[in-house]
């Protein structure tokens, strides 16, 4: 069976407005890490447009106030980046933890926004810094939304992800857990970004993944930390805040008992990325 | 020995590595068609109807056959040889489907992408059945099955009973008892490559079948009980195989690719996708085992009972040995004067089991070990020092067929290994109280080598020098990627004095090869080994002979060396000797063997390991490994080396992760893909140390004994022991999920 599926790679974004202004419908494809996979069907009919040769796609630039990152970025760009990893070392850690090294040298940020996967490792980061997408609507026309008013399938492009300079704390931090530790989806993730003033966290944010269909903000559990410095106690009240987050979060579903403990896990993890140290650091075993 | 305990790469390494090796998908042949299946998705239904029409409409459709146009032969795909006594369960396509995944319907067209895409256009109407999805309530088995004049249920399957001694003495004088109940999770072998099989017309009425298997002959015989034709009709060869770990053992989609090849006249492929391989071929059965243990306070293990109920799924297969192959491994590891065992295989409306590396083994020294592990720790008694007291000693007699052991030496690999290990200072250090726990546990194993006392427990081979010079060994072999090729080439090889890459093994074809069981049981190295190695001393014997001719030298004279036929200050190359005899019209000197064993020793082994638990997550991880094996001697130490990191990550996944449960409400295998099925991946895998106790066994080649399966057994109830030991628990169900981890510390759904 022949399919009327035509795959294009346009070299530039002028060539990708005049694609995505024809008649056709447009699918768009980057990595494929997630459209290639055995078993997903693929669209039946219309043009398939790679966009791994679009140069503006592609790049990451840390020189201005935002951060702002090609949509067609890979996510081992993201992870092998020192500007990036210096003022959002909790994007460069989720690239790191994110699939495989053969997913990450494939994966787009892009993608991973557009797939919209509950347990994407890069969104709960994008959700935590109030990332802003850069977007080019069918006829070329661009516009910038916020990152929860995304629709993928709507015939947009997402062309940029923009990182604003102003939530970019000094210090900021992903962890997950999956079965296993490398190439696994995450059961849950969790990001933070802080900064420290005489020792105490300061406005301190705390997002997790894989606990409903979109990143969810832990506001008690930010607050459990907030003004205080790093100590055993602080961190016992915060541990016992994040298992309430859950019970709120995920009532009754079959993973709740686990996760309600697991998050401790997690969570004492992100808090020793956060201030550089090791989650084996005495401070976390009197924790307990 | 230039060749024998060498590390010869395999001698198909650059064939494969550079993608000449043509496998079964790779072939292409003119007029090919595809098949693709229509799987049930009820857990056991009638077929009231099936209307192909809409899939015959498809353009490039060549037909659609299901039980109403299919032979309707039952017929048992764990069968070896023509005539195999054997329940008879399974049909092509059966009229009542027994399982999610059951075969409804075929469908062959010019394309594997119209086929697919035809099989959703067909139209099947069910009447539920009552399913069965747990293997307890065997009891609404029967009923279940009543009235279902087609389905046979007989419950349970096969069950095994076997008293030895007095174990009632034992319990009532024993210092210490322990009891407990180990479950162990159904599995899948997730071979790299699919299931996939090519058939195709051969003049005279008969099909050519080309298959990855364990065995041609096996597929010839379960071919042939299926489409009610004789054997020889079927023209079976085997394919290079990309990994079966016995999941390709039983033939599945060889009757239908053969049926439908004859039906149209035309070449057949059907290809499996990697979800099908998950839920509509064999898994390792699941298996809960509850055993009791009384031990005297020194550790000796006065008597043993031991229950078992494995759930081989909706079809007989081989699932009937199971219960008998599992008391057969238990008894031959540790000397127990008195011994209870009653086992039982039981249906279920899951997917059929078959063999899996162990068949039986891993479950049944997953129960001992974990058992005797607690009884140690109940009593406060090391643990290695408790095998040590109670294993076998070379030359044990074992109490259920009267076997001798052979060389058996388990100590040994206890002994060398827990002090390689630095056991004892490991296993007194403290796990701490912190998040991290760290903890060291072992466990021995022992297999078998061969199904001697089978009676049709031999092998044939033939190797002969040819016209150009080379040597050919003929013998219905099945290299299962693991190498075995390479080592019966190393042992010809070391006999000849030639290399192992001068020895041309041809496939395994039932129209060149003698009879064969194939690959299974353990038995390529140490039985076709020997009979390759006998073989070749024929052979060496006649090229000496012929030599000596070609040299006029005197027998005693010849030797057999570096490719060369040398006598004193002369020598001729086995190539110049062909060509000296065939310029003499005189046939090149060829010898076959028959080894019928006459032994079945034991394998042994003691693994080591370290782990690390995350109390709040539960999440493992295996931080250090040893494994000792008793192997007689290594003919190629690289290889085995091979099988024992392999089988230790397969272990690791059966202990930790793996599990192709049928969900108990629905019957849908809920890990049916590699994204819900969780393997260990290479930055799990711990480092490892390997440490060969080479002793020797007199039945096999050069000492040689197998290893292949037993490097697996012992790994699963190694790693649950030291978990066991981090946090003092009592986990006996696996795979340790980290809800299961978080349970058995109190910290799981009751806190």
């Amino acid at each position: 069976m022949l399919t009327a599926l035509a795959p294009v790679r346009p070299s530039n974004l002028a060539g990708l407005a005049s694609l995505m202004a024809g008649p056709r419908p447009v699918h768009f494809i980057a990595g494929g890490t997630d459209l290639l996979v055995s078993g997903r069907r693929l669209p039946e009919t219309g043009v398939i447009v790679d966009l791994s040769a679009v140069a503006e796609l592609i790049g990451i630039d840390c020189s201005g106030a935002d951060i702002r990152i090609g949509s067609a970025t890979t996510v081992a760009s993201l992870e092998a980046h020192a500007g990036l990893a210096a003022r959002c070392a909790a994007l460069a850690q989720a690239a790191a933890e994110c699939g495989s090294v053969q997913i990450r040298n494939r994966a787009t940020i892009g993608g991973n926004v557009a797939n919209g996967a509950a347990a994407a490792d890069l969104i709960p980061v994008l959700a935590l810094v109030g990332a802003r997408l850069e977007v080019m609507l069918r006829g070329g026309v661009r516009t910038e939304i916020a990152l929860g008013d995304f629709q993928p399938k709507t015939g947009g492009l997402i062309t940029a992800v923009v990182l604003p300079g102003r939530a970019l704390l000094p210090r900021s931090a992903f962890a997950k857990l999956g079965a296993r530790r490398d190439l696994t989806i995450s059961r849950l993730n969790m990001a933070a970004t802080a900064e420290f003033v005489e020792s105490r966290f300061r406005a301190l944010q705390i997002v997790a993944g894989a606990l409903g269909p979109r990143p969810l903000r832990l506001n008690r559990a930010e607050e459990a930390l907030e003004g205080r410095t790093l100590d055993p106690d602080s961190l016992r009240g915060f541990m016992q805040v994040l298992s309430t987050e859950v019970d709120a979060a995920i009532p009754g579903r079959a993973s709740h008992a686990w996760k309600r403990r697991a998050i401790r896990g997690v969570g004492l993890d992100l808090i020793a990325r956060l201030c550089g140290l090791s989650p084996r650091d005495p401070v976390f075993e009197e924790a307990l | 020995m230039e060749q024998v305990s060498q590390r010869i790469p395999l001698i198909d390494a650059a064939e494969k590595l550079t993608g000449r090796l043509r496998f079964a998908a790779d072939m292409t042949l003119p007029g090919l068609l595809h098949g693709a299946f229509l799987f049930s998705p009820r857990a056991h239904a009638r077929i009231v109807e099936v209307d192909p029409a809409g899939a015959l409409a498809v353009s490039g459709v060549i037909g659609v056959w299901w039980h109403a146009n299919t032979p309707q032969n039952s017929y048992n795909s764990s069968i070896w040889f023509a005539g195999q006594k054997a329940l008879a369960d399974e049909r092509m396509f059966p009229p009542v489907v027994r399982h999610m995944g059951d075969r409804v319907a075929v469908v062959l067209a010019e394309t594997e992408a119209i086929a697919r895409a035809a099989v959703t256009r067909i139209v099947v109407s069910f009447e539920d059945l009552p399913a069965i999805l747990t293997p307890e309530p065997t009891v609404a088995h029967a009923v279940a099955a009543a009235g279902v004049e087609e389905a046979i249920y007989p419950d349970p399957v096969e069950q095994v009973h076997f008293t030895h001694g007095d174990p009632d003495a034992a319990f009532a004088r024993a210092d210490h008892v322990t009891e407990a109940v180990v479950y162990t999770p159904r599995s899948h072998h997730c071979a790299i490559e699919p299931h996939v099989c090519v058939a195709w017309p051969e003049p005279g009425g008969r099909v050519a079948i080309h298959s990855p298997c364990q065995s041609v002959y096996a597929v010839q015989a379960v071919v042939a009980q299926a489409l009610g034709i004789a054997a020889d009709r079927l023209h079976v060869t085997k394919a290079p195989i990309g990994g079966s770990f016995g999941g390709k053992a039983e033939p599945i989609l060889e009757p239908i690719c053969a049926l439908l090849a004859e039906r149209t006249g035309r070449p057949v492929r059907i290809a499996f996708n990697r979800h099908e391989t998950f839920t509509a071929t064999r898994t390792r059965a699941a298996s809960r085992g509850k055993m009791r243990i009384a031990l005297a306070c020194d550790g000796r293990i006065l008597g043993r009972e031991t229950d078992v109920t494995v759930d081989i799924g909706a079809y007989c297969t081989g699932g009937n040995y199971l219960p008998g192959s599992m008391l057969q491994r238990l008894v031959r590891l540790y000397a127990v004067p008195a011994e209870r065992y009653r086992g039982r295989a039981v249906y279920t409306n899951t997917l059929p089991t078959g063999a899996f590396r162990g068949y039986g083994s891993p479950q049944i020294h997953a129960l001992g070990e974990i058992v005797l592990d607690l009884a140690s720790r109940e009593m406060g008694l090391d643990p290695v020092a408790v095998r040590a007291r109670n294993i076998v000693t070379p030359g044990a007699l074992e109490p259920w067929q009267g076997l001798s052991l052979g060389n058996a030496r388990g100590a040994d690999c206890l002994h060398r290994g827990a002090e390689a290990f630095d056991w004892t200072r490991r296993r007194s250090a403290a796990s701490g109280r912190g998040r991290f726990r760290t903890g060291v546990g072992m466990a021995a194993a022992t297999h078998i080598n061969g199904c001697f006392p089978g009676e049709d427990e031999a092998t044939t081979a033939t190797l002969r020098l040819t016209p150009e010079g080379r040597i050919e060994l003929t013998c219905a072999l099945h290299d299962l990627g693991c190498g075995s090729d390479t080592t019966l080439a190393q042992i010809a090889a070391e006999v000849l004095g030639l290399r192992a890459a001068d020895i041309r093994i041809t496939p395994a074809d039932t129209d060149t090869c003698p009879y064969d069981l194939g690959t299974r049981a353990s038995r390529m190295t140490y039985i076709a080994g020997e009979a390759v190695r006998l073989a070749a001393t024929a052979l060496a014997a006649a090229i000496v002979d012929t030599g000596g001719q070609a040299l006029n030298a005197a027998r005693s004279e010849i030797r057999l060396r570096g490719g060369q036929i040398e006598a004193p200050h002369r020598a001729i190359t086995f190539a110049d000797l062909a060509a000296w005899l065939s310029v003499r019209g005189t046939d090149t000197p060829s010898a076959t063997h028959t080894h019928r064993a006459t032994a079945n020793p034991g394998s042994y082994a003691a693994h080591f390991a370290e782990v690390e638990v995350d109390t709040l997550t539960g999440h493992i991880r295996v931080r250090d490994y040893l494994a000792a094996h008793d192997i007689g001697r290594a003919i190629n130490p690289m290889l085995v080396e091979g099988q024992i990191y392999g089988g230790i990550q397969i272990g690791m996944g059966y202990a930790l992760y793996e599990d192709a449960a049928v969900d108990p409400k629905t019957g849908r295998m809920r890990a049916d893909s590699f994204t819900r099925y969780t393997l260990v991946n290479a930055p799990e895998m711990p480092p490892i140390r390997i440490l060969l106790v080479e002793e020797g066994e007199a039945t096999g080649p050069f000492g040689a004994k197998a290893v292949g399966e037993i490097a697996t057994i012992p790994v699963a109830p190694a790693v649950v022991n030291a978990v066991n030991h981090a946090l003092e628990t009592r986990l006996t169900e696996l795979p340790l999920l980290p809800e299961r981890v978080l349970d058995a510390l109190g910290q799981g759904s009751s806190s």
